[in-house]
């Protein structure tokens, strides 16, 4: 492994960084708030260290996967290292642990946060938060892709890193191609959401800021009592749509924005993401029914928000959802586990792996009745291996596992229960609010500084889904 | 690239980060000094100003009830030495005018004052109001009260924006110290990727040329090594390896 190969690309990512540190640090002089000179000293070391490396190390003719797979990793921790300088460097509340916390909180989308009052904050270092969001939703690396289109079979090395497997099966392009759909696509959206939210009356700085943490399925708002701020039901509804679209598989999103509309409908995995997300909305309905909310009206609105929210891994807030009866509670936890479908900015186990499981399921039973009968299970008629289904069940295992060391962990701290594994649950999610202390109204200023470190291991590793981060912390015993 | 402009340029980033939070650092500094003496001018000034009126007010809030029990003489010593006093403190409160709203309450101040004042500047002892404490309940310790009050006021407006400033030192404070960590901690690790660049892309290709030369001096090896960089290293390597080129044609002819 070549170190100064993952310095350069990793240096590239840092480049990228220090371009939306230096706009946020012009929107912080155009309202020339406290936030200019963290914001400008950040972009400064940023680029310094970016550009550095692509001074001194020669453009490799090809990279091994090994030094792709590092590319990746160490673009997503130092992309929250520096994305945590200008919160330490601006202060009050801002401590290393806070700092780092909202950084990765940020960079993963999980959009879980420390801050207590978030209006007092400076309107730049804020644009900066949800800037960490977009960046961090389409994958650093596109970025490195974007600006080295000559690097052949680099590309797909990294790309293969970025992407869950699941997701890389459903492309079927090359990856350039593959690039462009979805640097396409996520602008494409974003752009349109905050031209959506524009016309519902928003300014154009929160049209922003929410569209950049709609796509990302992040949920960092520049309000207070996020989307719950506008009492609007034209500004929900574009975000509704909005989070059910970042949480489809941008491939298929780009194939029905080409005319293939068709195609969105023929995927199993889109049908039964659709199907859970409105069978949750009734049950959630149903509930808050007449506890919450006096008319149904009002119970669907709400509803309807929340379950998309928490079920896109987005995590925006339109109302407190601790106040809610315990099995909208236990629904919703469901989708935070659960989450969107793979070749998304949405994290959980995802709905693919869901699918898998419940086909590996059926074979199960069928083999059990049938024991000499040979049945493959399919997915839209494509044949699902032994190996993926003994990934997924065994990915699954593995993330509610880490879910409950993490809220054993918590437990150990003195965090309640609900807290403690609604908090591991969202943050492995990449969700954001969770329920008791860390509801949607709520944020993590009270979970100790040791309990906010575990849970940024657990945004990060259900960021890299699990098996990135422990190839590489275990990257020496690699053969 | 060549070498000379690669080193060079390391060394400017190095001394750009601590140049830039150096800078930083200073202006912080800069400004948390004039924060403080702000702090002092602005609102410390006006703070003792008000102490020194209440103390007043509440020396003449005293002769007055001894100009009510007819002691005239040590009630009057008593109560024109806290009107100086008073007058003192006003004037310094009303020459140091510096927060938003201040003018008001001083405005109000003196308006009080005077009506409070044109009360007990009247002869009281040996009047109708000598002993008469229903017209000190009624008018006299209202108007005082009053007075009182606005001047509590005046130190509470000057008492929160001392307050607000104090935060704004501690945030200045932090920021003339952080980006000094910072600038540390990043020229450290940045010296250490330099001398890794360093080693591996000018220390090495040396190594590795005087090994070749040395090899092809032992066992006449053919001189073979690549240069990944494009500069000064990379033409030296092509040098020797021409001039050793060379010199094996003229052995051979």
């Amino acid at each position: 492994m070549r170190p100064a190969i993952i310095l350069r690309y990793s240096g590239l990512i840092l480049v990228f960084d220090a371009l939306f540190l230096a706009i946020s640090s012009i929107i912080s002089a155009f309202y020339s708030d406290s936030a200019l000179l963290p914001l400008l000293y950040s972009a400064v070391i940023s680029a310094l260290f970016g550009v550095f490396p692509l001074i001194f190390v020669p453009a490799p003719k090809d990279i091994s996967n090994k030094e792709g797979f590092f590319v990746v990793i160490c673009s997503w921790l130092l992309s929250c290292l520096v994305g945590s300088l200008p919160y330490v460097l601006w202060g009050r509340d801002f401590t290393l642990t806070n700092a780092w916390f909202e950084s990765v909180s940020g960079f993963t989308t999980t959009g879980s946060s420390i801050i207590k009052n978030i209006e007092v904050l400076p309107l730049g270092l804020l644009f900066w938060r949800s800037a960490t969001h977009w960046i961090g939703g389409i994958g650093i690396i596109i970025f490195a892709l974007s600006v080295l289109p000559a690097m052949g079979r680099t590309g797909m090395v990294l790309y293969r890193t970025e992407m869950s497997s699941l997701a890389m099966e459903n492309f079927r392009r090359s990856t350039r191609e593959t690039v462009k759909i979805l640097a396409i696509v996520y602008t494409g959206l974003t752009v349109c959401e905050a031209i959506g939210l524009l016309a519902c009356g928003m300014n154009w700085y929160d049209a922003v800021t929410h569209s950049f943490a709609t796509i990302a399925t992040g949920g960092f708002s520049p309000k207070n009592a996020s989307i719950a701020h506008y009492q609007s039901i034209s500004v929900e509804m574009v975000i509704l749509v909005f989070m059910v679209l970042s949480g489809l598989h941008f491939g298929l999103l780009f194939g029905a924005v080409r005319g293939n509309v068709a195609g969105l409908w023929r995927s199993s995995i889109v049908r039964y993401y659709l199907l859970a997300l409105a069978i949750g909305v009734i049950i959630v309905t149903f509930s808050v029914h007449g506890h919450s909310f006096p008319s149904w009206n009002e119970a669907l609105r709400f509803a309807a928000f929340q379950v998309v929210s928490l079920g896109t891994s987005t995590g925006f807030a339109t109302t407190d959802t601790a106040l809610w009866p315990p099995l909208a509670k236990l629904v919703m936890i469901f989708f935070t586990l659960q989450c969107a479908c793979a070749g998304s900015t949405s994290g959980g186990i995802k709905f693919d792996r869901i699918v898998i499981f419940w086909k590996g399921l059926l074979r199960m039973i069928n083999k059990m009745r049938h024991p000499h009968a040979v049945i493959a299970p399919k997915i839209d008629g494509v044949v699902v291996h032994d190996d993926a289904l003994e990934a997924g069940v065994l990915y699954i295992t593995l993330y509610l596992g880490i879910v409950f060391v993490s809220s054993l962990i918590l437990t150990a701290l003195g965090v309640d229960i609900l807290t403690a594994f609604s908090g591991s649950a969202a943050t492995m999610g990449n969700v954001g609010p969770g329920f008791g202390m860390v509801s949607s109204m709520s944020n993590f200023s009270q979970i100790p500084d040791i309990g906010k470190w575990v849970l940024t291991v657990t945004m990060l590793l259900g960021r890299l889904e699990i098996f990135g981060l422990i190839l590489f912390v275990t990257a020496r015993s690699w053969r | 690239m060549g070498i000379r402009k690669k080193i060079l340029f390391g060394f400017l980033i190095l001394a750009t980060m601590l140049l830039l939070a150096g800078a930083w650092s200073i202006y912080e500094l800069r400004t948390v000094g004039s924060s403080v003496q702000r702090l002092l001018d602005d609102n410390y000034k006006s703070i003792n100003a008000a102490n020194s009126m209440t103390e007043a007010l509440e020396r003449e809030d005293s002769a007055v009830l001894l100009l009510l029990s007819g002691n005239w003489k040590q009630g009057r010593e008593i109560i024109d030495s806290a009107d100086r006093s008073f007058q003192v403190a006003f004037r310094i409160a009303e020459n140091n005018v510096t927060v938003p709203g201040e003018e008001t309450y001083i405005a109000e101040i003196q308006k009080a004052y005077r009506a409070y004042k044109e009360l007990w500047i009247r002869p009281i002892v040996g009047t109708s109001r000598e002993k008469n404490l229903d017209w000190y309940f009624q008018e006299a310790h209202g108007a005082f009260q009053r007075v009182k009050i606005t001047v509590s006021r005046l130190r509470a407006l000057n008492a929160q924006v001392m307050y607000e400033t104090g935060t704004q030192v501690r945030d200045k404070a932090h920021r003339a110290v952080i980006p000094g960590v910072v600038a540390i901690l990043s020229a450290l690790i940045f010296t250490v990727i330099f001398n890794y660049f360093v080693n591996h892309y000018m220390v090495s290709p040396i190594i590795n040329m005087t090994n070749s030369v040395q090899q092809f001096l032992k066992t006449n090896e053919p001189f073979q090594l690549e240069v990944e960089t494009k500069d000064e290293l990379q033409h030296l390597a092509r040098a020797i390896g021409n001039l050793i080129a060379q010199s094996c044609k003229r052995q051979a002819s």
